[in-house]
């Protein structure tokens, strides 16, 4: 088949999986984000719900994204180290450490949301964007240590040897040998990473008393009353703030380069 | 003995260190795992071990004003077990789990193994299919709602039109139908989650292996069967794991879609938990319904540890 | 081996959260000071967005200046606000002031978390008799709601004129009128009947006004009641998808023009007004027999002060509960956001200052409170409904055999 012709049906496809999207924009641009009445296409558009958005959501945005930075950086940075250990060292521990990760991974969001409200109450975390890194970090750091392991799995140990008798330290070595190599995976942890935090709602909701830090998320919220919603506001803001973070994603995935392993081991 | 020449630029600690590599490499070893293990444990820890005491006590409102939870052993346990709703429950979590985790990866690794050919746009492509995950959770649920909805939603009026249903299919409304409902739109969910790490375990696989392969005659289905798919073992074993531990918690979509309804069709052990914590003020029992979700995924954990300590002895 | 490693780790884990929670109870360190050293209160409700956010906000700021106090306030989305008020108990944070939805106020008040506002020179007086009884509980006051709303029936006036119909004045009228009402791309008639407890707010004016009650939900009353849902769902004229719609839902469908006639409160008025197009006006709830009275259920949010260290914060709190509570406020409130005042007095004057509001004020008048009679134990008896209704309406049990089915029987 020709490549264009793959193009064609890679569209094809984002276009059935991405409906629901196309849909929620529709519905932005409704007078009242009612989809009752409307048909494919929105033949008579109101800016009214961007404007909304605009006006009142750029800061949470600015919020969500250092949030996001934050835990993704933070996260990579611990989990990247017991990821290498908990694939290529030999020890008891290792699965111990595994089934620790795994259960964590089982333990139902607002368990730890509540346990960290206390905490965060003594010590003084609540309202604070460093609190809610170290809360998103919660489901960055298990996830990105089994991904990172996963894929680490199949570095084969010979390489890491052979610096460690150039002299390295293996300290040293992690960081010169096992880390450009494994751009991908932490390329795709990170990725993770991200997402989880910025999509986060819980911990938003739970560790913010006042209205001076608020990622987007909760900031949707003021759109959505107890007796009034206002569909149009909520779903203009979350057409909005996809818009940055699906180009940091697009430039991130261009980094996911072939057989980054292969060339290595020659 | 393999020793290299020192330089005059080593540092002097360096010599230190290696004089004592043995000791020094094991503390190394450690600092690797610690910042991690204190992590897990400070954000870890006394959840887990406050989920496990409630569910042994008389957790009610009251508890939060005033701090007094009688101890009541496994009497949470046994009467969850005994709801009329838990055998509900239990086997919708198990169709919702393995109907969400099957197709979500067959999808998935079909969309990977495609995106995998190079063609003009692959990347981009690749990356909008991330979209749905941007969205917050509400916003997902309420298009979906409006979207399946039987009357005026766009799924039944564009299948009516295209003549391939006679009637609006009741997908929310119907207790048979809505399970299914559900079910679709996790799957859904799932697939960009599936599609990226498979792309990813797959782009790791050397070109070099497929051209050695070439040359021995596999080609198509055998060379996925005999090249792609061992290599790609790790990454979808684990994949596989997170998605039955993830699939057996989700919450979120079945409250948004239909808030465990229509008459408790899509309930499952995990809207049964939230339940009985959140909207009847039984937290001890919807601790109990917690931990035993717990443990089921901790039986597929078990599998997974098993599966995957062979492949690093290998 | 393993499980000796692992009752390490687990040990290692319990020491090191133990030593958290002992470390940390510097608690909520309020003195026990006195004297107008008052000079700010905490406030937590969950009127999170416009309109009410800002109209909520002028009344608050006027009577903390009355008072001369500063404010701070914390707004939550609507059913994340319990969730909140639990972790504040834990951490014994609790705000000064604490709005509470009212058919939640006697299950906080059971805590004993709540100060009883007759302590504090309030009391409720003039005040609508099933509001004080939803705001009471063990014979002590311990909120107040300055206004209430309920739900009536909305009709589309073009769309009832042009088919020549009359507002509804019984069930038989009602569902008459449903059908004819019905056309292909719109209902007669629309509701809320999903599994929450607004599916069993919105059944409430039915059963009660039927004789219906709470406290005997197998009764043939209550039968009849959920007969008259599911005979509108089965004849047509009532979409089936009511058993998933919130009341937010039934106003779209209303204003997109696919319900003739909806069930809904006031609330919604303001998003009625943004399409002029659609014409309504409200009639108060049919009757089943002709010597029955229309029943609603009362809605509102009620203000209550939970227990505080500093006693003099906890009388000024109650002080500004009074403040909330007085005429002045209540009739602001009640013209700014459609709701009306909960003190009898003021209800005449409020229906010549908002004539559209007069149904309402009507139904206002008989209205019941949800926890009136059950107090406490309302949510239980609330959860039967919504599964009852489910029940019948999916068809799985007969409105005589659904109550039985969904309490246990």
């Amino acid at each position: 088949m020709r490549r264009t012709t793959y193009t064609v049906i890679g569209v094809l496809v984002l276009c059935v999986m991405l409906f629901p999207v196309y849909w929620m924009v529709n519905a932005s641009l409704q007078p009242s984000g009612n989809t009752l009445t409307a048909g494919f296409l929105p033949l008579h558009p109101t800016f009214s719900g961007y404007a909304r958005a605009l006006d009142e959501q750029g800061g949470n945005l600015v919020t969500s994204m250092i949030i996001a930075a934050g835990t993704v950086v933070l996260s990579l940075a611990i989990a990247t180290p017991c990821a290498y250990a908990l694939s290529q060292f030999r020890s008891r521990w290792v699965s111990i450490g595994l089934l620790a990760i795994l259960i964590s991974q089982m333990i139902p969001g607002i368990v730890i949301a509540n346990a960290l409200y206390t905490a965060y109450e003594r010590i003084g975390l609540l309202n604070s964007i460093p609190g809610l890194i170290v809360a998103n970090c919660s489901s960055g750091i298990p996830f990105a240590i089994l991904i990172l392991r996963s894929f680490m799995l199949s570095l084969p140990p010979s390489l890491v040897e052979a610096a460690r008798v150039d002299g390295a330290g293996l300290f040293r070595a992690f960081v010169a040998i096992v880390l450009p190599i494994s751009k991908n995976s932490l390329i795709t942890a990170g990725l993770f990473s991200f997402l989880f935090s910025w999509s986060d709602f819980l911990f938003a909701l739970t560790l913010t008393t006042k209205g001076g830090v608020r990622p987007v998320t909760l900031g949707i919220y003021q759109y959505l009353g107890t007796q009034v919603q206002n569909w149009n506001a909520v779903m203009a803001t979350a057409v909005l703030s996809a818009i940055p973070a699906i180009v940091l994603l697009v430039a991130a995935q261009k980094y996911i380069a072939a057989g980054a392993i292969g060339g290595a081991v020659k | 003995m393999g020793m290299v020449t020192l330089t005059r630029t080593t540092v002097a600690g360096r010599e230190k260190v290696r004089g004592r590599r043995h000791r020094g490499e094991s503390l190394t070893k450690v600092l690797f795992v610690l910042p991690a293990a204190v992590a897990m444990v400070a954000l870890f820890g006394y959840p887990v071990v406050k989920n496990l005491l409630m569910s042994l006590q008389d957790y009610g409102l009251k508890t939060f004003f005033t701090g007094a939870a009688p101890w009541v052993g496994l009497k949470n346990y046994s009467t969850v077990v005994t709801d009329k709703l838990f055998s509900d429950a239990m086997l919708n979590t198990a169709l919702f789990t393995v109907g969400s985790i099957a197709f979500q990866f067959a999808i998935g690794l079909g969309l990977a193994l495609f995106f995998h050919k190079k063609f003009p746009l692959s990347g981009v492509l690749r990356s909008l299919l991330l979209l749905p995950w941007l969205l917050p959770l509400i916003v997902s649920s309420a298009t979906w709602r409006s979207i399946l909805e039987q009357d005026n939603g766009i799924l039944n009026r564009t299948l009516l039109k295209l003549h391939l249903i006679g009637d609006p299919v009741p997908w929310l409304n119907s207790p048979s139908v809505a399970l299914i409902a559900v079910i679709g739109v996790n799957i859904w969910i799932g697939i960009p989650f599936n599609v990226t790490l498979l792309y990813s375990g797959l782009a790791e696989i050397p070109d070099e292996l497929y051209e050695a392969g070439q040359l021995d005659g596999a080609t198509g289905w055998r060379s996925f069967w005999y090249i792609t798919w061992p290599n790609l073992r790790a990454v979808a074993s684990v994949l596989l794991m997170l998605g039955v531990v993830y699939t057996i918690k989700v919450l979120d979509i079945i409250l948004g879609l239909t808030g465990g309804g229509p008459a408790n069709a899509t309930q499952t052990l995990a809207t049964q938990s939230y339940e009985k914590s959140f909207i009847d003020f039984k937290f001890g029992q919807g601790a109990a319904l917690s931990n035993i979700l717990i443990a089921i995924s901790f039986v597929f954990a078990i599998f997974y540890l098993r599966g995957t300590r062979r492949a690093v002895d290998e | 081996m393993i499980s000796k490693r692992i009752a390490a780790a687990l040990a290692g884990a319990t020491t090191v959260s133990l030593l958290l929670v002992a470390c940390g109870d510097n608690g909520g360190g309020q003195s026990s000071a006195s004297g107008d050293s008052v000079k700010s209160l905490t406030v937590l409700d969950y009127y999170n967005n416009d309109p009410d956010k800002s109209l909520v906000q002028k009344g608050l700021d006027s009577c903390a200046s009355q008072l001369g106090i500063t404010i701070q306030r914390e707004t939550v989305p609507g059913d994340t606000l319990i969730q909140k008020v639990l972790q504040q108990a834990s951490s014994k944070t609790l705000p000064d002031v604490l709005m509470l939805d009212n058919p939640d106020v006697q299950q906080i008040a059971a805590t004993g978390a709540l100060a009883p506002l007759n302590d504090m020179g309030l009391s409720g007086d003039g005040v609508i008799k099933g509001m004080v009884d939803a705001t009471s509980y063990d014979g002590k006051l311990y909120g107040l709601a300055p206004v209430t709303n309920t739900i009536a029936l909305f009709y589309n006036k073009d769309m009832l004129a042009e088919a020549g119909v009359q507002p509804p004045k019984t069930w038989e009228e009602l569902k008459a009128a449903a059908k004819k009402l019905t056309k292909p791309g719109r209902y007669g008639m629309a509701f809320n009947a999903n599994a929450t407890y607004e599916g069993s707010w919105q059944f409430l004016p039915a059963m009660w006004t039927n004789g219906g009650d709470e406290t005997d939900l197998t009764s043939p009353q209550v039968a009849e009641a959920l007969q008259l849902w599911v005979d509108l769902v089965k004849s047509g004229s009532a979409s089936k998808s009511v058993i998933n719609w919130t009341q937010g839902d039934v106003k779209d469908q209303f204003v997109a023009g696919k319900a003739a006639m909806m069930i809904n409160g006031p609330w919604q008025i303001p998003a009625l007004q943004k399409t002029p197009n659609v014409k309504w006006d409200v009639v108060t709830f049919p009757l089943n027999k002709p010597d029955q009275t229309p029943v609603a259920p009362l809605g509102g949010e009620a203000w209550t002060v939970p227990l505080n260290k500093d006693q003099a914060k906890q009388q000024k709190a109650g002080d500004f509960v009074k403040c909330l509570n007085s005429d002045e406020n209540e009739l602001a409130w009640a013209k700014a956001r459609f709701t009306i005042p909960t003190k009898t007095a003021l209800l005449d004057q409020y229906v010549k200052e908002v004539p559209s509001m007069k149904a309402f004020t009507e139904q206002v008048k008989t209205a019941r409170a949800r926890t009136g009679k059950l107090g406490d134990k309302w949510p239980d008896a609330a959860k039967v409904i919504y599964q009852a209704i489910q029940l019948a309406l999916t068809g799985k049990a007969s409105a005589q055999d659904a109550f039985k089915q969904a309490s246990g029987g």
